[in-house]
Order: structure tokens, then C-alpha cells, then sequence
């Protein structure tokens, strides 16, 4: 086997080069994994708050609460329906939520407007929901004009600041008490209010979009979800929140994902012509090195591995570099629309051991198809050939 | 052979047995200090030398004499880090990389010892290299390169490429580029250092008529006696000094 | 022979390399034309928006409606020509219900006065108006679901519930870029009738024509200005800047896809600097020998100036050459059909081809500058005994 010192000092050696290509390569891997922890934020954003032991009911026909509409009446029909938990007082433990989407100024972008999702909530939307803290303020007195915000859209559009104000329709103004925080998940970009203020505000007396109930355990949602279905006058169906939130994200993550995929494998194929540039280059200015290697002993194979293992390193180097810029990435807030409820959702760019590691991989990849033909070359040369140059 | 126009026709009152008294090249004090990391290196040392027009000298010497940074000195391509160096008239020493440059294109045609033709560029193409420094037109540049290479023999070789050719005539197309800008001077550095003695002794005798047909001055470095005979004066350069 | 040629030569000399270097290139500038145009493409909805067509919608939500009254109100403001009303009715064919098309409600009697812009064959249009249940279907989405003229196709409501039919009456196309081909335009009337009494007649937003373009502002707060002291207020602005407001919820997205194709410009750029660097590297000698003769730095500069500016063009051009078909006939016909609500129009445009072009031109230039430099300053005696 011959030493890695001597590929390492190869590189060393033709140090522009080297390092132009695994900036190359590195651009690449930036580009792949940025995208994917991008789409990985999307889906934890979106995907997360979900319970595997909470279910959503939504009208029939309808994937999304924006469009949903259920009468009140039948929000106590799903609270009893079997397998709902009970909670202190002894009623099924579970809320009717309304969703609606209003337009908003962007701060410091006057005349720019975008949407945002207001969320009017029962007063008993903690006991469902105990993930979510106030960060900042207080909570919303129930039954008041009062509403909490998002920590993520805390800012970023006007009125949208602890103590100030803003119309959820003519004349009615609403007051910013609290700023909260919910793991992260979407409904950090969501403004909450009391459901009958949201409601009478849109003219939507009588009516809620969705129903979340907990389930005494995860187990139990078959039967629950049959007996909502059951019933044919409700005109109901219902989902695990887990599985509702996953298949809101799949469009907008798949999105993001598909987009930066596509761009990095046309990326990549750049980069890899690159490296296979760099090694021919490498192999040609080194024939003789090569000749008198082989005249020395050392087999046409270990040839082969040396400068495949070369045009690895090189692409690793790339590879760290590349993750390392994407990494950086963590500290960038995107705020994109949700294909889903039409509104500004914030992401972040989420790393995860995995997307590194994979990232890596496809720079020791590509490493691997630049720099095989150029070893088989170098493996071929004959050692008189080779010495000759 | 006898060129069409005054362009590398021969000089009147060739054959001249008598080299001509005027010096061509006149160094006075020359040093040359190489710093090669922190040992100063002294490769010349006060040197004094006139070269007389119309000579074909060889410049003999153990490897590492001087010999080829003396070459290079009087061909403009180096200075001295002390003396004067007077050529064709010129003052070496004042000029800037640019006149240098200019005065080399019109003064000076270069031969190596490994040839140095652009491997991209036919033998013609090579040899019109050096004019498209020149106003010339294009059919006047190809004309005396045509001429040029007449002159070392080959004009049924002009559209081969230089891998097309044996190593005797790569170098009779570099001494045709060395012509073809009818420089005064022709410096040449182990002109046969890579041939064979058959070539080697045809490229001589190209060096020889070119000295005696056309008057050029040779400057020939070499540390082949056999090629060192054909030259009118031999000096010998030994740690920096003429011996 | 003259200095280009030499160039040229040179780029032809390590055949296989040029040829790699020349396949890279082309693949970064076909990744940078198919990047520009998912922008130009968005955008082309703003640019090519009617400036002459005011929207108003409800002030504060769009999933709220306006009574229907406005539009009699809205038509007598002065400077309004015309007007019509549509409403979101969120369709979903049953058969694949990932599909993601448009589905919009009319008011047929004055749509098309308003969307001039949208071409149906007469006997088409005359068999929309005949045919309550009827729709009019873009040629794109048309072409992608195999509907034809008189087929009956039914759609399940995501807002409106139930099992809705409707009989294709004919296919439009349209004068416009930024009109999305992959629409179902069906009678307002129709919604309307089959609506439980409470949510029968109101309008999701009105759209108008003005006779002056250059009121559109003026006019917009007019209309505003009318409804300010009723309990439902409206929001006006003109289509472009409605479109602008949309596409501003995807600014990240059109940020992103704009550093990512600076990002290829630079991987371009290496690849190709790393190639005219090993040239120059190789060709050391033949330099000092150039130089010797009598060539200038400068002459050796544009030697490998003109070469990184040959090899970027060849690419460039190759890579044109790849992206055209690609887009023209594969990618942009899918994304159309597909996404036509996003990109309606998916082309490349001419001035992102001769942008991609130049940019190759100018970044072999660059690219080279280095490797240029280098040339220029060689020492020519080193240069010299490197060959020996």
C-alpha cells in the first residue's frame, strides 16, 4: 500500500489547484445540505406540535383548517365520541379552533404585506397544548380583546410588538400581552386570540374549523375515527394530528427539498468534472513519480486505490469546508409562505447529524466517480512508459 | 541560393576571411550575484568582454561557469547586478523590461538546446512567430518565413507539425525563427546538446553560413569541443572569469 | 497565423481537458439559465400584469367576501370602465387529489370584458353561456388531464362541500404571459344557486378595468375611500402590485434561488480558472521563450486571457444549446401544466440566454486573470531552464 502522506503531500504540493477544485466541491456540498436543512426545518416547523395521541377533525373533503367550517353543535358530539381523555372537570378533553388569515403591513417594508394566521382559541387551550410557554407578557385574559403572539413573527409585521395594537376587524382593535413559544413549530408564527373575539371579528358566530381532541392513548384513534366517520350527518373525518401536520408540510418541504436536490446533482456533476480534471491534470505531471512507483513494486491495484484515495481526500476536504459554511446557515430565519394556510410561516435551517453525514458522503462521492477514471489511467501507464514520460 | 529581395540575401563581400574590428557587444565590470535563498551565489565577477561584429564565438566552461548567464546577459534577457553591457549599439543596462523587450525582438534570434518550438504551431506558423511583433503584412510575414525556412533546408517541411519532425530539423525551423527577423546577433545555447553527431554537424554548418553568408554575429555556449572547432574565437569561462 | 489563432491552438491542445472543462462550464450555465428562469418566470406574473386592472378584496382577510352590492358601487366610481367579481371555489379532482389546479367562479356576463386578455374560440364561449354547469378549462391544464370539449368531469369542493359536475364548454388560451393556463373558470351563478341561503351572493373580490392606466392609484383609493365608514372595508391596489404583494411571501425562496445561482457562477469560474492555471502551469516554457523573442507580458496576458474567454464561450454556447431543448420541450411544458399557478409561463426568455452567454464570455475572463498574471510576470531565465 502506498503511504497516504505521499497523496497528502501531493496536494500539498499543487496547493492552487487543490484548493480551487475542493472549493468546488465544497459549494457543492454547501448548496445540498443547506437545501436539505432547510427542507428538514420546513418539516419540523410544520410537522412539529403534532401528538401521536391527539386527532384533529376537520369537515369532510377539506385538508386544511383554513377551509374547514364546523357547526358548533357538533364540537360536543366529538368531545364524547369513545376514546376522547377526559379532563378535570370530567368532559372530553379537547378544542374548537378557528382559523383565519389576515393581511399584514411588513415591518420597516411599508406597502409590503403578506398574511399571517390567527388562531382564535377556547380558554382551555393550555390543557391541550402544554408545550406552549409564554416567553414574554402574560397570556390572554379569556373573553377579552386580548391575544399572543408567536415568538417567531414577534416583529416582523406592524403591531405585531408586546403592548401594541392591531384591527382584527373596523373598530376592534386587539392588544399584543404576551409573546410565547411552541418547540419551534408553526404555531410560533401564528397570532392566537379568543376564539369568540376571532369569531364575531370574521362573521363566523356558531362556527369553528377544526376540532383537536387528546386521546386516552395514541392506540385509541382507530376507534375514535371510525365513530366520527360513523356518523354520516356530521359530515366529519378525522386524522392524528401527527399524520395532519405531516401531510401540510409534504408540499412545501417536498418543495424545498425536491428544488435543492435537483440543483445540487446538476451542481454536483460540475464539481466532479472538476476533480477529474485536477487528477488527469495530477496523474499526467506525475507519470514519471507513477513509472518509478510501479518499477519499484508496488501493484497496478494499489496504484488504483492511492489515487482514488487522493481524489477522496481531496473531495473531503471540500466536503468539510462545504458543511462547515453550512452550518452557518443556522443563524438564517427564511420566511416563506405555507402552501397550506396561504400565511408567512418562519423557518429555520435545521442540522442534523444525518444531513452532515450525508453531505460528506455525497463529497466522498463524487471524490470517488472524478477521480476513477483518472485512476485506472494512472494504474495503466506501464513502468517503462511511464518513466520514459 | 539567392533571396529574391534584400530580406536575408547574402551580405556583400561575404567570405571575408577578416573578422571586422568593431565590437558588436562591449561588457565592462559585469557582475552578476544570484541570491538563492540566504547564500548570495557570485556566478560572474568583474568580467570584461568585446565581441567582435561578424564573429561566431563559443563560449566553453565546466557546467555552473557562467557560461549561459553570460549568454543571457548580452541577449538582454538578464541584468547585471553590476557593469555595463553595451550591444548593437544599445546600452543594456538603462533600458526598461519594455525597450529590452523591443530591442530583443529586432536584435537578437534565439536558439536552445531543446528547440522550444510551439508545439501547436507548424513549422512556417513557428517561424512567423516572431514577426507578428513587427507592422508587417500578413502576406510579407508569411513570404520571409518561407524565405527563412528555405535557407535551413527545409521548405518541403512548412506545414509540419514540430512532433512531425526529427530533433535536427526542429532545430533548423528554430534557427529559421531565429533568422527570420534578420536579428544582427544569433545567440545559441548548446545548439546541439540533444542531437546526434550527423545532425549536430548539419546544424553547424548552418551556424557557420549563417556567420559567413549572412554576417551574423554567433554567440554559441557550448561544452562540445567537436562544436566548439567551427567557431572563429573559443574563449573559456571558468568560476566567473574568462580564462 | 495571427495572435487569436495561437490562442485558439492552445485551447485545442489538451483536447480531452478543453473537452471536460468545456462540459463543466456548460453544465453551470445550464444549471444558471434553468435557475434565472424559474425567476424570470415567477416575476413575468408582475411584469406582464394589466396595468389598466384594479383588484379589491376584503381589507382585512381574503377568506373574507364583500357584500354583494359593492359591485354596483364599484362600477359607478369614476374612471372604472368595467368591472366583474370572482370567488375562490378550492376544487379538487377526486381522482387525484394531489393535483393542484385553480378553480374559480365567475360572473360570465362581464368576465371577459374585464380579461381581455383570454382567447375562446366563439363557438366555445357561445356554449359556456348556453350551458349553466359549464367551464372553461386552460389549454394547459386541458392537455394534462385529457379533457375535451363536452366531457362532464366532477370535482369535489374543499370549501364548499359535496360533489360538484361541471361540462367542459371550451379551452382558452391567452395574449398574456402572465396568465395561468391551468384554470377552471366556471358560472358564478351556478355557485351561487347551489348555496345554502347564508352564503349565497357575495363576491370574493372584484376586479376592474380603469380607463387610464396611470390612475390606477388614484382610482383604487377612490374606491377604498367609499366603503371607509361601512362595516366591511376594501382594499384596492393594482393587479401588479397584488401579484407583487403574493410573490413577496415568496421573496426567501426568489433570494435563495438568486444566491444559488451565483453560487454556480462561481464553481464555473473555478473550474475554468483551474484549467487555464494547469495550461499555463504546462506552458511555462514555451512563455519564457515567447518572452525571449520579444513578446511583451501583456502579450502572454491576453494569450491566456483569450483562452479562458474561448474555452467560457464554447461552454457557454454548449451549455445554451443543452438548455434549450430542455426547457422547451420537456421541463417547461410540465412545470406549466403542473405548477401554472406559480409559473404560468416557463421559458427562457432571450435576455437570460444572451445574459448566460456573456457571463461565460466575462467569467473565462476572469477566471483567467490569475493565471494571466502569472504568465505576465514569469521570470523568463527561470521560465527558460525549467525546459532544460
Amino acid at each position: 500500500m502506498i503511504p497516504v502522506a505521499y497523496n497528502l503531500r501531493s496536494l500539498a504540493v499543487r496547493r492552487t489547484t487543490t484548493l480551487a477544485t475542493a472549493f468546488g466541491v465544497a459549494l457543492v456540498v454547501f448548496v445540498l445540505a443547506s437545501a436539505r436543512m432547510l427542507s428538514e426545518g420546513i418539516r419540523r416547523t410544520l410537522g412539529q406540535g403534532g401528538r401521536a395521541d391527539t386527532a384533529i377533525v376537520l369537515r369532510k373533503g377539506s385538508d386544511a383548517e383554513l377551509a374547514s367550517s364546523i357547526e358548533e353543535p357538533m364540537v360536543g358530539l366529538v368531545l364524547a365520541a369513545p376514546g376522547v381523555a377526559r379532563d378535570s372537570r370530567g368532559g372530553g378533553l379537547g378544542v374548537g379552533e378557528v382559523v383565519v388569515v389576515i393581511t399584514m403591513e411588513k415591518a420597516g417594508m411599508p406597502g409590503q404585506v403578506s398574511n399571517v394566521l390567527v388562531r382564535g382559541v377556547p380558554d382551555h387551550v393550555m390543557q391541550l397544548r402544554p408545550e406552549v410557554r409564554i416567553v414574554a407578557g402574560r397570556p390572554a385574559r379569556p373573553g377579552t380583546d386580548e391575544v399572543i403572539i408567536g415568538q417567531r413573527i414577534a416583529g416582523r409585521f406592524v403591531g405585531l410588538e408586546l403592548g401594541r395594537s392591531f384591527e382584527l376587524r373596523k373598530n376592534r382593535p386587539v392588544v399584543v400581552v404576551g409573546v410565547f413559544a411552541a418547540e419551534g413549530s408553526s404555531f410560533e408564527s401564528e397570532i392566537w386570540g379568543d376564539l369568540n373575539t376571532v369569531r364575531n371579528s370574521f362573521g363566523r358566530e356558531g362556527i369553528v374549523s377544526s376540532v383537536r381532541v387528546r386521546l386516552e392513548s395514541p392506540a385509541k384513534f382507530d376507534a375514535f375515527a371510525a365513530a366520527v366517520a360513523q356518523d354520516k350527518q356530521l359530515g366529519l373525518e378525522a386524522m392524528r394530528e401527527t399524520d395532519f401536520l405531516r401531510k401540510a408540510s409534504e408540499g412545501t418541504a417536498e418543495f424545498v427539498g425536491i428544488l435543492g436536490m435537483l440543483i445540487a446533482l446538476f451542481f454536483s456533476i460540475g464539481a466532479m468534472i472538476g476533480a477529474m480534471i485536477t487528477m488527469y491534470a495530477s496523474i499526467a505531471s506525475r507519470q514519471r513519480e507513477i513509472g518509478t512507483l510501479r518499477a519499484l513494486g508496488f501493484s497496478r491495484l494499489s496504484i488504483l486505490a492511492s489515487f482514488l484515495l487522493e481524489a477522496v481526500l481531496l473531495a473531503l476536504l471540500g466536503g468539510l469546508v462545504g458543511a462547515g459554511m453550512s452550518l452557518l446557515m443556522g443563524f438564517v430565519r427564511f420566511s416563506m409562505i405555507n402552501f397550506a394556510t396561504w400565511s408567512e410561516v418562519v423557518f429555520s435551517f435545521s442540522p442534523t447529524v444525518e444531513i452532515i453525514g450525508s453531505a460528506l458522503a455525497f463529497a466522498a462521492g463524487m471524490g470517488v466517480l472524478g477521480g476513477l477514471l483518472p485512476a485506472v489511467r494512472a494504474a495503466r501507464l506501464s513502468p517503462l512508459q511511464a518513466i520514459r514520460g | 541560393m539567392a533571396a529574391p529581395q534584400g530580406h536575408l540575401s547574402p551580405a556583400e563581400g561575404a567570405y571575408r576571411s577578416e573578422p571586422q574590428v568593431r565590437a558588436i557587444a562591449r561588457l565592462r565590470g559585469v557582475r552578476k550575484v544570484f541570491q538563492r535563498g540566504a547564500e548570495r551565489i557570485t556566478v560572474l565577477d568583474g568580467l570584461d568582454l568585446e565581441v567582435p561584429d561578424g564573429s561566431f564565438e563559443a563560449l566553453m566552461g565546466p557546467s555552473g561557469s557562467g557560461k549561459t548567464t553570460l549568454l543571457n546577459l548580452i541577449a538582454g534577457l538578464d541584468r547585471p547586478t553590476a557593469g555595463t553591457i553595451e550591444v548593437a549599439g544599445a546600452n543594456l543596462t538603462d533600458m526598461t523590461d519594455g525597450e529590452l523587450a523591443r530591442w530583443r525582438a529586432r536584435t537578437i534570434g534565439f536558439i536552445f538546446q531543446s528547440y522550444n518550438l510551439m508545439p501547436v504551431l507548424t513549422a512556417l506558423e513557428n517561424v512567423e512567430l516572431p514577426l507578428l511583433l513587427t507592422k508587417l503584412p500578413a502576406a510579407e510575414r508569411r513570404k520571409r518565413a518561407r524565405t527563412a525556412l528555405r535557407v535551413v533546408g527545409l521548405e518541403h517541411r512548412l506545414h509540419h507539425f514540430p512532433r512531425q519532425l526529427s530533433g535536427g530539423q526542429e532545430q533548423r525551423v528554430a534557427i529559421a525563427r531565429a533568422l527570420v527577423s534578420d536579428p544582427q546577433i544569433i545567440v545559441a545555447d548548446e545548439p546541439t546538446g540533444d542531437l546526434d553527431r550527423h545532425s549536430a554537424d548539419e546544424i553547424l554548418d548552418l551556424l557557420e553560413r549563417l556567420n559567413k553568408e549572412f554576417r551574423k554575429t554567433i554567440l554559441m555556449v557550448t561544452h562540445d569541443p567537436h562544436a566548439a572547432e567551427r567557431a572563429t574565437i573559443i574563449r573559456r569561462l571558468d568560476k566567473g572569469a574568462l580564462t | 497565423m495571427n495572435l487569436p489563432l495561437l490562442a485558439v491552438r492552445n485551447v485545442m491542445r489538451n483536447r480531452f481537458r478543453t473537452t471536460l472543462t468545456i462540459c463543466g462550464v456548460a453544465v453551470a450555465v445550464l444549471c444558471f439559465v434553468l435557475l434565472r428562469t424559474v425567476v424570470y418566470s415567477w416575476t413575468v406574473a408582475v411584469d406582464q400584469a394589466a396595468s389598466d386592472r384594479i383588484g379589491t378584496r376584503h381589507k382585512i382577510t381574503f377568506i373574507m367576501p364583500l357584500p354583494r352590492r359593492y359591485i354596483d358601487e364599484i362600477r359607478s366610481v369614476p374612471g372604472v370602465t368595467a368591472a366583474t367579481w370572482m370567488n375562490w371555489f378550492g376544487g379538487k379532482d377526486p381522482k387525484n387529489e394531489r393535483d393542484f389546479f385553480a378553480t374559480i367562479a365567475v360572473d360570465s356576463r362581464s368576465f371577459l370584458t374585464v380579461y381581455d386578455e383570454i382567447v375562446v374560440p366563439p363557438e366555445d364561449l357561445e356554449r359556456w353561456y348556453q350551458d349553466r354547469k359549464g367551464a372553461l378549462v386552460g389549454d394547459a391544464l386541458a392537455k394534462k388531464k385529457g379533457w375535451k370539449v363536452g366531457d362532464r368531469i366532477t370535482l369535489v369542493g374543499t370549501i364548499f362541500p359535496g360533489e360538484w359536475e361541471f361540462h367542459i364548454s371550451g379551452i382558452y388560451t391567452a395574449t398574456r404571459k402572465s396568465v395561468d393556463r391551468s384554470t377552471l373558470w366556471f358560472h358564478w351563478d351556478y355557485l351561487n344557486e347551489s348555496l345554502p341561503e347564508r352564503l349565497r351572493d357575495t363576491l370574493g373580490w372584484v376586479v376592474s378595468r380603469v380607463s387610464d392606466p396611470a390612475r390606477t392609484a388614484e382610482i383604487s383609493k377612490a374606491i377604498d375611500a367609499r366603503f371607509e365608514d361601512r362595516d366591511v372595508q376594501t382594499l384596492s391596489m393594482s393587479e401588479r402590485a397584488l401579484n407583487l404583494s403574493f410573490m413577496g411571501m415568496l421573496s426567501a425562496v426568489l433570494t435563495a434561488v438568486d444566491i444559488v445561482s451565483v453560487v454556480i457562477l462561481v464553481i464555473m469560474m473555478l473550474i475554468l480558472g483551474n484549467t487555464i492555471a494547469m495550461g499555463v502551469r504546462e506552458r511555462t516554457a514555451e512563455y519564457g521563450v515567447l518572452r525571449a523573442i520579444g513578446f511583451w507580458p501583456r502579450h502572454l496576458a491576453a494569450f491566456v486571457l483569450g483562452e479562458g474567454m474561448i474555452t467560457g464561450l464554447l461552454g457557454g454556447a454548449l451549455g445554451l444549446l443543452l438548455s434549450y431543448p430542455i426547457v422547451e420541450q420537456g421541463l417547461g411544458r410540465w412545470v406549466e401544466e403542473n405548477m401554472g399557478a406559480l409559473f404560468p409561463y416557463f421559458r427562457v426568455p432571450w435576455p437570460t440566454a444572451a445574459l448566460a452567454l456573456t457571463l461565460a464570455l466575462v467569467l473565462g475572463v476572469v477566471a483567467s486573470l490569475i493565471p494571466a498574471w502569472r504568465a505576465a510576470r514569469l521570470d523568463v531565465i527561470t521560465a527558460l531552464r525549467r525546459m532544460d
